[in-house]
């Protein structure tokens, strides 16, 4: 006889007498037949009293976590480089009228003051550089935006911005991101920003597996160690505000593992001509598309020190990246060498500007910029210009 | 949605609480229903479309086969249900694979046919609510069920939330019953429905995510020829990450079914203490590899018309099962190594009729056991045959000039890890998870139970997709 599938009707194929002592059946045991009810028993525990327990205890452990993340010097609100915050910025692009967007990789993110740049220029840039990223694919993908008629300054470290090998990965899942989120993903995320404005532990450079990764010490000669990546570099705040990490301003040990992080990370051997000649021709055409929108593009050269530099200019020229760059797209631009205000700022890990710094040259570069583009105005009443005597120097010292 | 997300955590406390509301039975399971929409919709909304398509198709189909008389009729109904179902799958899930390969046979035989560029979006969980429908209604043609007397409780069966997109894979029979009662769970049902989530999630998030993810990764994603070393702690992971994804994921899905006061099947039962491949598919993935033999492996004979038929049988089974995870021939493969081993295995048990292992000999074929299906995971994870074969030569020394790549951090948490679960498993083999546990003392109960919250409060981080979604 059938099985129903209702249940006021005969259910068949009571087999619990077969079943040793504790197991139960599954339908692996019930081959050819309809499955009943499955049956799940409650193991017999003090579960009202555990449950208590289980609750005070995770509060509890999870709030001396969040003291000794403190300690560390990860704050609330932190979102760290989440592509979900890049992509919600990004879609601002389409919904407003964008003056100035900053595009490129986590020089121009963490050496640019936005509360500066607002007070100098009247508005506040949409701040769109990706640590570790090309600044081309987003660049490309502004220019394929119609919405976008303002200007684009896009920073550029040049073995990021032309090797998009090593760096365009990070820009491409960013802006698919933008292009296309899951109401689930989404959701999420504006629940992880609440969160973390109450919590610094909510950090994921910070999390358990990471943590304990890189307890390695060189433990296997040869294979690629733990300790030689990127433990923490940046520290978001609103607005799309990104600083080098606070911590790195002074904690000599932080600062000088990512001082040899970068020495590792940078490849030293000259990229190739075609790759070069390639992403100079993919840089015009989106700055001609840009300008047919009516918007202009500007380049940004951010400072580093100069043991990396060295590293740098060895990979990628500035004549044959650069000065082509610029010479190719038609294009203005200001790079660190040609910027006497913002000579011998502070590099704590030798790559990006302490806090005070980094407002000293936004200050710089925009002030050389506003005249290059027409796009781009100081407005009346915008504060004196800052010096170098103005980045106040933390206790540390850095690399120059 | 997925369980280990934050809107997952906001979402399943609005049902909660609106389960426990005084609300009549029918109100409840409205509520669940369309709960169980938008768990899917947050993934994808348009794609409901499809769930609603397999839903409708099926409850017609199953009525026409319930009034139907002549066999004729019968039949034609059932093949209406498994041809809306099938197609969605292969349109869906097989399209791309089967436009390539009709290419590739054409270049073989000197035709140039170049396929247009795929856009097809695999809707998450598709080969699970289109195998649970279609139980539906092969179970009424087999005459072993009859339909179910509300739309709204086969409706729930097809969706309800806590199976939907990784199973376990529910028979219309295990859950329609349920619906047709009012259930509400008790409070030591919620608090021991959180636990499993707890221990669902920590497998999830923390073991598989957290610390075997990127071992995997670095291996199976990488360009280095592994060595010897490299490639088993890789694979080893990977057997450690697969159980964990999805074995976590139907135990939270069992835990979420279990606050909301019903009953999900097992689908695992300790796998990798095994002894032999019957006994590993009687533990692994149950309510599939039950679903397979009921609707694939009996219908073509089993093993009820001689050897040669039943080793067919078998092959064509495990092939199935393996292109079942996905549209590709590493995971026919997979299969197909499956398919051996128990063609294999079948030959020697009755070879060796009589024999009863000792525990030595028993320890011993379960650690071979659990090599094979080693291997054969290295066809699932890989991307190409080419980049199995290189891992398989590591993994049998032949990668003799490979430099090292794996971290000694990550040697030593797989090996910590994976000896912890197999040890697990060992000791657990004979019982289920609900024995171990009244044995347990309260406060090393409550120990492990603080452990595995606090370690997924501080893993937190994005969440990735469960391994299983995408089949």
């Amino acid at each position: 006889m059938a099985s129903s599938i209702s249940s006021s009707e005969e259910i068949v194929h009571d087999t619990r007498h077969a079943v040793p002592s504790g197991l139960r059946l599954t339908a692996a045991d019930r081959p050819g037949m309809a499955q009943p009810v499955p049956e799940r028993d409650i193991p017999q525990q003090p579960w009202r009293g555990m449950a208590l327990a289980v609750t005070v205890l995770v509060l509890l452990l999870t709030s001396l976590w969040e003291w000794k993340m403190r300690t560390l010097e990860l704050v609330p609100g932190d979102l760290g480089g989440s592509f979900d915050r890049w992509a919600e910025l990004r879609r601002q692009v389409d919904k407003h009228n964008v003056p100035v967007v900053i595009l490129g990789d986590s020089r121009i993110l963490f050496d640019s003051d936005l509360d500066r740049a607002t007070q100098l220029i009247g508005v506040r840039p949409l701040q769109l550089a990706i640590a570790g990223g090309s600044g081309l694919p987003v660049l490309e993908d502004i220019a394929d935006d119609p919405h976008f008629h303002g200007l684009a300054i896009v920073g550029m470290a040049e073995t990021a911005y032309f090797d998009l090998q090593l760096a365009g990965a990070r820009p491409e899942k960013a802006i698919a991101l933008s292009r296309w989120e899951s109401p689930s993903k989404r959701g999420s995320f504006l629940i992880h920003r609440v969160l973390s404005h109450g919590l610094a532990m909510l950090d994921d450079d910070y999390k358990l597996s990471t943590l304990v990764f890189r307890l390695d010490h060189n433990w296997r000669p040869g294979a690629s160690d733990r300790r030689n990546a990127i433990w923490k570099g940046e520290e978001t705040g609103a607005d799309g505000q990104t600083w080098l990490w606070r911590r790195l301003e002074h904690d000599r040990r932080l600062s000088e593992h990512m001082h040899n992080v970068w020495l590792h990370f940078f490849p030293s051997q000259p990229l190739d001509g075609q790759t070069i000649s390639a992403v100079l021709v993919r840089t015009k055409v989106a700055v001609d598309k840009i300008r047919a929108h009516g918007g202009d593009v500007v380049f940004v050269r951010p400072s580093s020190a100069p043991d990396l530099r060295a590293i740098e200019d060895k990979h990628v020229p500035r004549a044959r990246a650069w000065d082509a760059i610029l010479a190719y797209a038609h294009s203005n631009g200001v790079h660190i060498d040609d910027l006497p205000a913002a000579q011998n700022l502070t590099l704590p890990e030798a790559s990006h500007l302490s806090r005070a710094c980094a407002t000293v040259f936004t200050d710089a570069y925009l002030r050389n910029l506003a005249g290059k583009t027409p796009l781009l105005h100081l407005q009346p009443g915008a504060p004196p210009a800052l010096s170098t005597r103005n980045c106040v120097r933390p206790s540390l010292g850095g690399l120059h | 949605m997925i369980f280990n997300s934050l809107i997952f955590v906001v979402f399943f406390a609005i049902v909660l609480f609106l389960h426990a509301m005084p609300f009549s039975w029918r109100a409840k399971k409205i509520n669940l229903l369309i709960a169980s929409y938008i768990f899917y919709a947050a993934w994808n909304p348009p794609f409901v479309i499809l769930l609603w398509l397999s839903t409708v198709v099926d409850w017609f189909a199953a009525r026409g086969l319930a009034q139907a008389d002549e066999p004729w009729k019968r039949r034609a109904w059932m093949m209406l249900s498994v041809v809306v179902s099938l197609g969605l799958l292969c349109y869906f899930k097989y399209g791309h694979f089967l436009i390539e390969n009709f290419a590739h046979l054409a270049s073989l035989a000197g035709f140039q046919y170049r396929p247009p560029q795929s856009s097809i979006v695999l809707p998450i969980g598709i080969s699970f609510y289109t195998f649970a429908t279609m139980s539906y209604t092969l179970d009424i043609y087999l005459r072993r069920a009859k339909p179910a007397r509300s739309f709204l409780d086969y409706a729930l069966f097809v969706t309800f939330f806590p199976h939907l997109v990784a199973g376990p894979i529910m028979r219309p029979t295990e859950l329609v019953p349920q619906f047709e009662v009012p259930h509400k769970a008790t409070a030591d049902q919620l608090r021991f429905g959180l636990a499993l989530m707890t221990l669902g999630l920590f497998e999830k998030a923390v073991l598989a995510d957290g610390f075997l993810g990127p071992v995997v990764e670095q291996i199976y994603d990488g360009k280095a020829i592994p060595g010897f070393i490299d490639s088993w702690v890789a694979t080893l992971a990977f057997s450690g990450q697969i159980f964990c994804d999805f074995a976590g994921y139907s135990i939270a899905a069992i835990g979420a079914a279990l606050c909301l006061g019903f009953a999900l099947s097992d689908n695992f039962r300790f796998p990798y203490a095994a002894v032999g491949f019957t006994d590993f598919w009687r533990r692994w993935h149950i309510t599939l590899s039950a679903w397979l033999r009921d609707y694939v492996y009996i219908p073509l004979g089993g093993s009820r018309h001689g050897n040669v038929r039943t080793y067919f049988s078998l092959m064509a089974t495990m092939l199935i099962g393996g292109l079942w995870h996905g549209a590709s021939w590493t995971f026919v493969a997979w299969g197909g190594l499956h398919g051996l081993y128990l063609a294999i295995e079948r030959m020697l048990r009755k070879q060796f009729s009589g024999y009863r292992p000792g525990r030595a000999a028993a320890a011993a074929l379960g650690l071979l056991t659990f090599l094979l299906v080693n291997i054969a995971w290295v066809f699932f994870r890989a991307k190409t045959f080419h980049q199995a074969i290189l891992i398989l030569g590591g993994m049998f020394g032949r990668n003799t000039h490979a430099q090292p790549e794996l971290a000694g951090v990550y040697l030593l948490t797989t090996t910590v890890i994976i000896g912890g679960l197999v040890l697990a498993h060992c000791s657990m083999r004979n019982q289920t998870l609900e024995a171990a546990i009244a044995r347990a003392h309260p406060a090393a109960l409550t120990a492990l139970w603080t452990i595995m919250a606090f370690a997924v409060v501080i893993q937190h981080g994005e969440s990735n997709g469960f391994i299983y979604f995408q089949f």
